[in-house]
């Protein structure tokens, strides 16, 4: 069942910069979903459409059904940077994100995430006090103590050394296999889009466009080392490179299969 | 004895010692008769003199009551005007420009006017010293709120919060510090105003001390006035760091880490 559909979305900003066109983006109930693309290409302007802290020019945004219309209580986002609110400590910057809940319930959960991200002992430090890496791990209890259907990623681990990289990839599928939000999630890294998601949507700058969505049929857990998880990652950069040869930025061409460009 | 490196506070007191020694040996020996500028030892004994006599309490609390007024109606209103004109759009462009015009009158420029309006005594002094106060709290307040991390009030809005919950949750704490440095100015402000009330015209208060040992020629009373200035005025700017401590402990400065 369709869980968030991103229906022909523009957006085009207040000085005139077209930062996307026409997007078409349909996630399934607890699937992931990872929206490739270099920079500048609107990966982060989608997010922010989708979160409702903007409004698409055109187009619409369904959650479950529903038109989006502002912030979304089942919608919760990590940020590019780990955003923790500097005077909270760690394990009430955790419990933010849970506004929903009453107290004994908010604090048991923060606790139980606590210990689940590895940072048991930790609750009464100051966000200043943690790791890049582990201030990430926060934002991402602060973002799940809410059990959200959405959740948002812009990059989360894109600022991390490779080793926390991959140990946060390990934390995020083993929440999402515990809570099973759909996950719309923005990277530019193949790896890590290949690791994570079970559909890929490749994006092109100038306006950011659709490139190609593909399917990702390994079986998880995904063995990194085997040479399905490399067959994938080579279709895929095969298409970021299809995407290049052809960026003609006023060229519109045909999306997705058998999808028909309006402007055809 | 530990050596002057282990408490580096000892050094800054060099100088004043030396000086003090240097100045008091002057007099005693007679080379100098510290009429106009006593010795350490003169000023002391004047100091116990005027506490004893009760006079020095007296004009201490008269300075202090002025302050205290002063700052507390010129602090709140320059917050909640903050607040106010830093919150909507509509009151920033219906406010700011004439509470702008009005700063660049320089305060002491409304003592005529005010004791026309308020009277000689106790209003007008209070309302130049709330003038003081309310700019620099104002400016702070405002500018704060302008500059708190929209990225924080994202966080805000994402997590639910609705536009007074982002006020008190998000922006409120964001804006803490920049509130007591903008408070610790205004008090520094509202000291120089006191003084400026209580030379227009007082018959008590350390102002009144300063201008009552010019006329008598009493340079140790000044003296005494102007250090025991200098000690409320360190004394009252301490309480309000004090105070601001364990609200920012949070942040990650140099101080906090102290
Ligand atoms: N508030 C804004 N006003 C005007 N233009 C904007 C605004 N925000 C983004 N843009 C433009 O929209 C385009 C897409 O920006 P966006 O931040 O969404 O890219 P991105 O894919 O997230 O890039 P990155 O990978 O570097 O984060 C860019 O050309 C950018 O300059
Ligand atoms: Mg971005």
């Amino acid at each position: 069942m369709t869980k968030l559909a991103i229906n022909h979305v523009n957006k085009t900003y207040a000085d005139g910069t077209e930062a996307l066109r026409d997007i078409r983006v349909h996630a399934n109930e607890g699937e992931i979903v990872a929206i490739l693309g270099g920079s500048g290409c609107g990966k982060t302007t989608l997010l922010r459409l989708v979160a409702g802290l903007d409004r698409p020019s055109s187009g619409a945004i369904l959650v479950g059904g529903e038109p989006i219309e502002g912030t979304h209580k089942t919608i919760s986002a990590v940020f590019q940077e780990p955003r923790l609110l500097p005077w909270l400590r760690v394990a009430a910057n955790i419990e933010f994100g849970g506004q929903l809940l009453d107290t004994t319930e908010r604090q048991r959960r923060a606790a139980a995430l606590l210990e689940r991200i590895g940072l048991a002992g930790y609750g009464g430090r100051w966000p200043r006090d943690l790791s890049g890496g582990q201030q990430q791990r926060v934002a991402i209890a602060r973002a799940l103590i809410g059990h959200p259907g959405v959740l948002l990623l812009d990059e989360p681990f894109s600022a991390l050394d490779p080793f926390t990289r991959a140990s946060l990839h390990q934390l995020v599928l083993g929440l999402w296999a515990e809570l099973k939000p759909t996950i719309l999630m923005v990277t530019h890294d193949v790896d890590e889009a290949v690791t994570l998601a079970d559909r890929i949507v490749i994006m092109r700058p100038k306006p950011g466009r659709v490139h190609e969505t593909m399917a990702v049929d390994l079986p998880r857990p995904r063995d990194r080392l085997a040479s399905p998880f490399d067959l994938m990652k080579r279709r895929v950069m095969r298409s970021i490179d299809r995407s290049l040869a052809e960026d003609l930025p006023t060229s519109p061409k045909p999306l997705g299969p058998g999808g028909t460009s309006p402007w055809l | 004895m530990k050596p002057l490196a282990a408490r580096p506070w000892l050094t800054g007191l060099i100088i004043p010692v030396v000086l003090g020694v240097t100045w008091e040996l002057t007099v005693r020996t007679g080379v100098m008769t510290g009429r106009l500028m006593p010795p350490p030892s003169r000023l002391l004994d004047s100091a116990i003199t005027l506490a004893r006599s009760g006079e020095l309490g007296l004009h201490v609390a008269a300075t202090m009551t002025r302050i205290g007024l002063g700052f507390l109606f010129g602090a709140a209103a320059g917050t909640l005007m903050g607040v106010l004109t830093g919150a909507s759009g509509l009151a920033m462009r219906l406010l700011d420009p004439s509470i702008q015009a009005l700063r660049a009158i320089p305060s002491l420029a409304w003592v005529p006017l005010f004791i026309l309006w308020l009277g000689i005594f106790e209003t007008s002094k209070l309302a130049l010293i709330a003038m003081g106060v309310f700019f620099p709290v104002y400016l702070g307040v405002l500018s704060a709120i302008q500059n708190v991390d929209r990225k924080l009030i994202e966080v805000g809005r994402v997590f639910g919060l609705s536009t007074t919950g982002i006020a008190i949750r998000i922006t409120g704490p964001a804006v803490m510090p920049a509130w007591f440095a903008a408070l610790r100015t205004g008090l520094g402000l509202g000291f120089m105003f006191v003084v400026a009330a209580e030379l227009m015209g007082a018959s008590e208060g350390l102002g009144y001390m300063l201008l009552d040992g010019q006329q008598m020629g009493r340079a140790d009373t000044i003296l005494v006035a102007m250090i025991v200035f200098a000690l409320l005025g360190k004394a009252c700017d301490s309480i309000l760091v004090a105070i601001s401590v364990p609200l920012l402990r949070w942040q990650d400065t140099v101080r906090a880490r102290l």
